[in-house]
């Protein structure tokens, strides 16, 4: 496989170096668009080992960016980020999960940024009160047991809604961890943060998933009294 | 063997549910769940939320998306 060894050189001094650079670059809305030529058997590789997983990127980035035509051009830019880069990956790891670092870099450098986000950056230090509807849950056994009824006969739109009203750090923990079956080591290499945030956001993520669905069915008469004291 | 009680099992749940927990105590949730209709309940709850959310985010690309990246990486 020497084809592979034909990465582009960043300028690092090591592989890990150059895959960090790369994919740590804060300031790269000016990236290139465009893949360096490389060989056929590369590119083969390529197209055999990840274009496989185009289906699950597009999925977590409509969940990243809330729309089908950004979410498409996410996808596109991580496969050609991913293509310069697949030099550096290891054969052997998990391509999925490094395809989901490179996703989430680039929606963090090149969309977050565009969309406004009161939150952003604290939002792994705010109160439950301050984020609003996500008090603590305590019901009895009967009402658990409705509820879980009540969450398996809702529609899917409501809960794609629940979720995209979840703020973006918790909403794509529980999506890695619930959607992608992602260990949480291998989340908090994807989202760049220890492990105990992991545990946090998607403690907060799911607990806040909860009340949303709860109240949602709550409104459409599927029988679960809501938790708590509701107005 | 002892129960490892509410306390123990309800904080260690979301993990247990996916798959986080040392086998031993993983193996003490499991035990207390099986003698705890409120803990085996709130398991089921986060049981079927992981499952509705894992049906509901199942979503394909669309089909001109492939050839958009094929072409991407012609370029």
């Amino acid at each position: 496989m020497t084809a592979l060894l034909e990465a582009p050189v960043l300028g690092s001094d090591t592989l890990e170096g150059e895959l960090h650079s790369l994919l740590m670059t804060t300031d790269d809305t000016a990236a290139p668009t465009e893949a360096p030529k490389k060989g056929a058997a590369t590119k083969a590789l390529f197209e055999e080992q990840a274009l496989q997983y185009m289906d699950q990127l597009y999925a977590a980035a409509m969940r990243m960016t809330r729309n089908p035509a950004d979410a498409a051009d996410l996808v596109q830019e991580t496969f050609v980020k991913a293509y310069q880069a697949f030099g550096q990956f290891q054969q052997g790891t998990n391509l999925k999960a490094w395809l989901y670092r490179i996703q989430t870099n680039t929606f963090i450098n090149n969309y977050r940024k565009n969309q406004r986000n009161p939150y952003q950056g604290t939002i792994d230090e705010l109160e439950d009160w301050q984020l609003g509807g996500a008090e603590s849950v305590t019901q009895h056994t009967s009402t658990r047991s409705a509820e879980a009824e009540a969450i398996d006969h809702l529609p899917d739109s409501a809960v794609k809604d629940a979720l995209q009203a979840v703020p973006e750090d918790f909403r794509m923990a529980v999506y890695f961890a619930d959607v992608e079956g992602f260990s949480y080591q291998e989340i908090a290499d994807i989202m760049k943060t220890p492990v105990g945030t992991v545990m946090s956001r998607l403690h907060r993520g799911r607990r806040m998933l909860r009340e949303l669905l709860a109240e949602y069915a709550a409104d459409r008469g599927i029988a679960v009294p809501t938790p708590g004291a509701k107005k | 063997m002892t129960d490892c009680g509410c306390d123990k099992a309800k904080a260690e749940l979301e993990e247990f549910l996916h798959r986080e927990l040392s086998d031993q105590d993983a193996a003490d949730v499991a035990e207390h769940m099986a003698n705890c209709a409120d803990c085996s309940h709130e398991h089921l709850v986060g049981l079927t939320l992981t499952e509705k959310v894992r049906k509901a985010c199942q979503e394909q690309a669309p089909s001109e998306l492939r050839e958009r990246v094929l072409s991407a990486l012609n370029d």
